[in-house]
Parts: structure tokens; sequence; C-alpha cells
């Protein structure tokens, strides 16, 4: 993947490794997270470009291709961010179809429902966007075809009643598909895991967060790392699924194995 | 404003449509809520909390609900809506 083909920087140097200086407290709780995403919604959009060089987007292609979305459905995005994965859902259900798209920060929804208005595909007025918590989500059992989750699991404070709360809202036989960072099993045993992980580290210390300081968001951005740090493995995530009820959990990783993406059948 | 396909019909006041509005449920009990034109928002009349409706965006996360505070507050809202097409 040539966006990600980056040379090993030397470890004979005596550079050391960027430390914020801001007295900004973790993002642990909900409303610490909140806010956080509140504060980087104006560049969001920029930055994934930035610092994904456009990947992102074929990555979310990706994910909404696994859930098996078609034409008529009704589809939930949770987490929708500025509506990435929503646009995209709205693209395959059509104007027969709905697109739910809930997040829970407001400003991120603004943005999401400014970029609609802007837009001139008819399918697109398809989207409803609902400010909520994944964790309690506002919709009946089984409303939904298909389902969504673009790099919202791994900031959800309660992941595994957000999993229950997916599972409660999906039609049986539905598909859910998660996608992220992907947190490598890193062991001594597994090589390809090692290097992974300690390229995503490095791009996030020296690519990542340096990138974020020039729009005054290395704080932000800093909290990316400790969060794929706290996140779970493909494994985890797929027993996670199991044990919440989905009847099959599969994980995939892309992007060189900096991405992966669970696909869970209710 | 009628929506293309001729099916929905987006509330004047809220900017939800009643399609929207019927499939949403209260975040805490999963029960109906009822849309409020007056006070433009939706009602869980199940717990006496009421979620606002901003800028055609629906508000459900759990504390963003005001607890209405007496029977008045839950009287003065509008009757449910019908639909009408």
């Amino acid at each position: 993947m040539a966006a990600l083909q980056f040379a090993f920087p030397s470890t004979a140097g005596s550079r050391r490794r960027p430390e914020s200086r801001s007295t900004t407290r973790p993002a642990r709780c909900t409303a610490d997270r909140q806010a956080l995403f509140n504060r980087i919604a104006p560049v969001y959009d920029n930055l994934n470009d930035l610092l994904s060089l456009g990947m992102h987007r074929v990555w979310k292609r990706m994910a909404v291709s696994w859930n098996e979305v078609r034409e008529g459905d009704t589809a939930v995005d949770v987490c929708c961010g500025s509506g990435d994965l929503a646009f995209l859902l709205s693209e395959k259900v059509g104007i027969s179809g709905k697109v739910i798209a809930l997040d829970f920060s407001k400003e991120q929804l603004q943005i999401a429902a400014t970029r609609q208005s802007a837009q001139s595909k008819a399918c697109y007025k398809n989207i409803e966007w609902i400010e909520g918590d994944a964790a309690d989500l506002p919709f009946p059992r089984s409303s939904f075809d298909a389902a969504t989750i673009g790099y919202g699991l791994r900031n959800i404070v309660d992941r595994r009643k957000a999993m229950e709360e997916m599972y409660k809202v999906l039609k049986p036989g539905s598909k859910v598909s998660i996608l992220d960072f992907n947190k490598s099993t890193s062991s001594l045993n597994s090589f390809s895991s090692s290097i992974s992980c300690f390229f995503q580290d490095w791009m996030i210390d020296y690519i990542v967060v340096p990138i974020a300081s020039g729009y005054t968001l290395a704080d932000e951005y800093q909290y990316l790392k400790s969060s794929i740090k706290k996140y779970l493995t493909g494994k985890e995530l797929e027993q996670l699924a199991r044990e919440v009820g989905f009847s099959e959990a599969k994980f995939y990783e892309i992007g060189a194995g900096l991405m992966g993406n669970l696909v869970a059948t209710r | 404003m009628v929506r293309r396909s001729g099916v929905l019909l987006k509330s004047a006041a809220t900017g939800i449509s009643s399609r929207l509005a019927e499939i949403l449920v209260c975040p805490l009990t999963k029960q109906p809520l009822r849309m409020c034109e007056k006070t433009n928002s939706l009602i869980s009349d199940s717990i006496g909390v009421s979620y606002p409706i901003v800028e055609w965006i629906p508000r459900l996360v759990p504390s963003d609900g005001i607890i209405l505070q007496s029977d008045q507050d839950l009287n003065s809202s509008d009757s449910p809506q019908t639909n009408s097409s």
C-alpha cells in the first residue's frame, strides 16, 4: 500500500518521541470523548484525507460492502461522525431505502447535515441524523437490515453495551460491519504483528500528532494511540460479538494490518 | 414539506419526518416517543422526559433529556400527531 510505505526511522539517533506538554486530561469518560470529537469536528474530514492519504475512503467502501446492504433496505450508521459511511450506505439503499445516522457529537452532525445539503444526489435525502449514544440506542428491536460503525467502537466506553444494543436493533440474519484501527496481537512469535504495531505507533508519533499539532489538536490525536492500545484485538472482537449473541463473527485485517473490520451476523 | 417520494410528511415546526418520529424510541425505556410541535421536542411519556429537536436533529442522548416537572408540563404538549400524506 503506497500510502503507508514510509521508511523506518533510525533508532541510533538521539531523537526522542514527541511528547505532549498539554495539561489536557485523558479522554476517559463519555463526556470527555464527546467534547474531543466536538473539538476536532471542523478539521476531521480534512485530517482523515491527509493522514490516510485518502485510503480511509477505500476502507469505508469495503466496510459497507461487507454488511451486504441492499437497495430498499433500512440501514443504520452508529458513530456516524461527519457522515462518510452514511453517504455510502445511502448510495446502496437508494431512494427507496432509509439511512439513520447516529452520533454523540453535535458538531460532527452539523457538518454531516451541511454536507448533505450540499449534495445533489437524490438518495442522500433519505439520511436522517440523530444525536444519540451508541450504548443507549433510540431504536426499537429489529429495526435495521444492515449496520455500520466506522472508527467508533474504539471510542465507546462501554463497548459490550454498545454491541448488545447493536444486536438488538438489527433484524435476524442482518450484519453489522465494524471498521476501526487494528490492535495487533504483538508477540515474539508474531514478527508481522510486531512490525504492524511498531509502524502504527511510529505513524501516530511522527506523522499523525505532528500534523494534528498544526491544527492545535495534538492532544486530541495523541488520544488515538492510547485508544488503540486499549481497544480489542480481532479475536477479542469476535469473541465479544458471539458473547452478546451474534451467530457469526469474523474479523478481517485490511490496510496492511493497520485497520481491521469485524463482520457480525445477528 | 412533502418528500419526493410523496409518502412522508415533514413536520413544518420540528423539521423531522413523521416516519422518523414513529421509529424513534426513548433511549432509556425503549418506549415510543410522542412528537410535540409546541415545545419542538420528543416526549417520553413513560418517564416524563422531553428530548429536544435542534435544527432538525433529535437529541436523544439520555443526558439531553429534560425532566418534565409537572403534569402541566406533560399536558401542555400537543396531542399525538396523526399522519397525513
